[in-house]
């Protein structure tokens, strides 16, 4: 439960599987669009935007566990703090790390997290005990998410292509902030003592595939990246998701009716 | 520049950012967004359910950023192709709305399906209905951040690209909405029911007023009461901003000399210091006309 309250949030999937799938789809989807896209061609750049969701499914996953311990407003501002602290690691690691960029980046994002977990539970003694673990997490995931949406923009992760297709022209900017309310959109929203995490993670996965419908538009604009994959891919799976979401929230919600007036008294006790 | 022509694009800016201003508030209080939420989210918990649409995207900054990158960013796409500057950021708004458009929704379905032990129901019509209207809004929002974030990259060559211009502003715009027109709508309709300028007393926590002067009150409703003053006064707040700061380098251009650079400081200071004393004299004068807070006389007699 997690009404603003302070407590555990109960988890059908374990974390420990969810952090399995945001680190190896998020490496497998920024990489195999990297080798794809020089090997078959530039159409495979939208796989990169696949490990892009991987990684924003985690970071909602993870946002849910920290929030619900009592974060009621802090809940967009974790979100933003993790894809801040992942354009650092991402910048950082494309810029040292040649082909390990990724792999840099990612271990980089782990030690910041960390960094800050240890300075908000031992400094500011917010006292959360998953805070040190979650905010790797978050971290981690806001790296991946900015590594994949940028290969999905480029159709690589070379430094200088990323430095002047994407940070230089402001395409960042939308990165920054739709891979960033994919992180902390899904838990805002379902926020309330009744949430459930498949519903939750859903809700993540329509977001993802909102953000990979977004860079296939800036993608249409670039020789080495297929746009119009991209956002068909997209459309697809925003598709799906939604109508996956909308079933759990009918299964989910007290009533959905087509109008009506408030319960009566009787209907309340 | 020649400064003339300057004044006319800062005219022109602060025109669009008066009304950005005006719909951004309006498209946060169809949906109940930012700090009115709370109480609009507490309701069903204190037996209070409701038909007003619980739009929980994010705090008002982030989701007009992310309207406002959104646009910029098609818009700028659009232009690489070729396309005209009107055509590309009308595309772009338009995109951008329809991306709010879906924010809206798993938020309404999200908050309210997560309220079922207080047996709160999902009414389709209110999506139906509010829906349109919220992408309505943050189109006119969107577009009149991009024509300010366009101009300041066309005619004032300003260094940033437009869709990092566009995200900043989004931004702006988001906190100027949330802390200017909010007010309006939580204070003041919200708590109709209760005395004016008593405060929220705990004890009145989540009774928000749910019927309106026909049937049962929606976000229209609330949209319709904020149109009338808390949207116009937060269209005048955010247009103010961009003409005033924009206006100080403007009229003392600092790339004609480091003189009058300072010049241009000195001015910016000048204006925050006026704008402080007025706001200081009207906090003075309201205090003067509505007095301290008047204790309950009930409670005074018990008191005694």
């Amino acid at each position: 439960m997690s009404a603003g309250g302070s407590g555990a949030a109960a988890e059908a999937i374990p974390q420990n599987n969810i952090m399995a799938f945001g680190v190896l789809g998020g490496l497998i989807g920024v990489y195999g669009a990297y080798f794809l896209v020089g090997m078959v061609g530039q159409y495979m750049s939208f796989i990169g935007a696949l490990g892009a969701i991987c990684g924003m499914v985690w970071g909602a996953a993870a946002v849910r566990r920290v929030a619900s311990y009592g974060l009621g407003t802090g809940v967009p501002s974790i979100g933003m703090l993790a894809l801040g602290m992942g354009v650092i690691a991402a910048t950082f690691g494309l810029a040292v790390g040649g082909v390990a960029g990724p792999v840099v980046a990612l271990v980089v994002a782990a030690i910041i997290g960390l960094m800050i977990g240890v300075l908000a539970n031992k400094i500011l003694k917010m006292g959360i005990p998953i805070m040190e673990v979650s905010m790797t997490e978050i971290a981690t995931a806001g790296t991946i998410t900015i590594l994949g949406l940028s290969v999905a923009m480029t159709g690589t992760f070379d430094f200088p292509v990323v430095l002047s297709q994407v940070i230089s022209t402001g395409y960042i900017a939308v990165i920054f902030i739709a891979g960033g309310l994919a992180i902390l959109h899904p838990f805002n929203a379902c926020l309330g003592p009744d949430e459930k995490q498949d519903r939750t993670l859903m809700c993540a996965v329509e977001k993802g595939s909102i953000a990979m419908i977004v860079a296939g538009i800036v993608a249409t604009t670039n020789p080495n990246a297929s746009g119009a994959l991209t956002i068909l891919i997209g459309i697809a799976l925003w598709y799906v998701a939604f109508s996956g979401f909308y079933d759990r929230t009918k299964r989910d919600a007290y009533d959905v009716v087509g109008a009506g007036m408030l319960p009566s008294k009787e209907e309340l006790e | 520049m020649e400064p003339l022509t300057g004044m006319g694009v800062l005219a022109l800016m602060g025109a669009a950012a008066t009304i950005a201003g005006a719909s951004e508030d309006l498209e946060s209080d169809v949906g109940s967004q930012s700090n009115p939420n709370s109480q609009v989210q507490l309701a069903p918990q204190m037996m209070y359910p409701h038909r007003i649409y619980n739009k929980a995207v994010s705090g008002e900054p982030p989701s007009n950023a992310l309207m406002c990158a959104i646009g910029g960013t098609t818009a700028t796409v659009l232009m690489n192709t070729g396309a005209s500057a009107a055509l590309a950021l009308v595309i772009g708004a338009i995109v951008a709305a329809a991306i709010h458009g879906t924010y809206s929704v798993t938020s309404y379905f999200g908050r309210s399906a997560s309220q079922k032990r207080f047996k709160q129901p999902i009414y389709l019509d209110i999506i139906r209905s509010h829906t349109p209207v919220i992408m309505g809004y943050a189109f006119i929002t969107t577009f009149c951040i991009l024509v300010v974030s366009y101009l300041m990259v066309t005619a004032m060559a300003h260094p940033f690209s437009l869709p990092l211009l566009a995200f900043i502003w989004g931004i702006t715009v988001g906190a100027i909405g949330s802390s200017t027109g909010d007010v309006h709508y939580g204070a003041e309709r919200e708590f109709q029911a209760v005395e004016f300028g008593s405060g929220l007393n705990a004890a009145n926590s989540g009774n928000i007023v749910r019927k309106a002067e026909s049937g049962l009150r929606n976000g229209i409703d609330n949209s319709w009461f904020c149109a009338k003053f808390g949207g116009p006064v937060t269209g005048l707040a955010f247009g103010m901003t961009v003409f005033l700061s924009g206006w100080v380098t403007a009229v003392f251009d600092a790339s004609r000399g480091d003189a009058i650079g300072w010049v241009s400081v000195l001015a910016g200071v000048i204006i925050v210091l006026i704008l402080i004393l007025w706001n200081r004299n009207i906090e003075v004068a309201a205090r003067a006309a509505y007095g301290t807070y008047k204790e309950d006389e009930a409670e005074a007699e018990v008191a005694a």
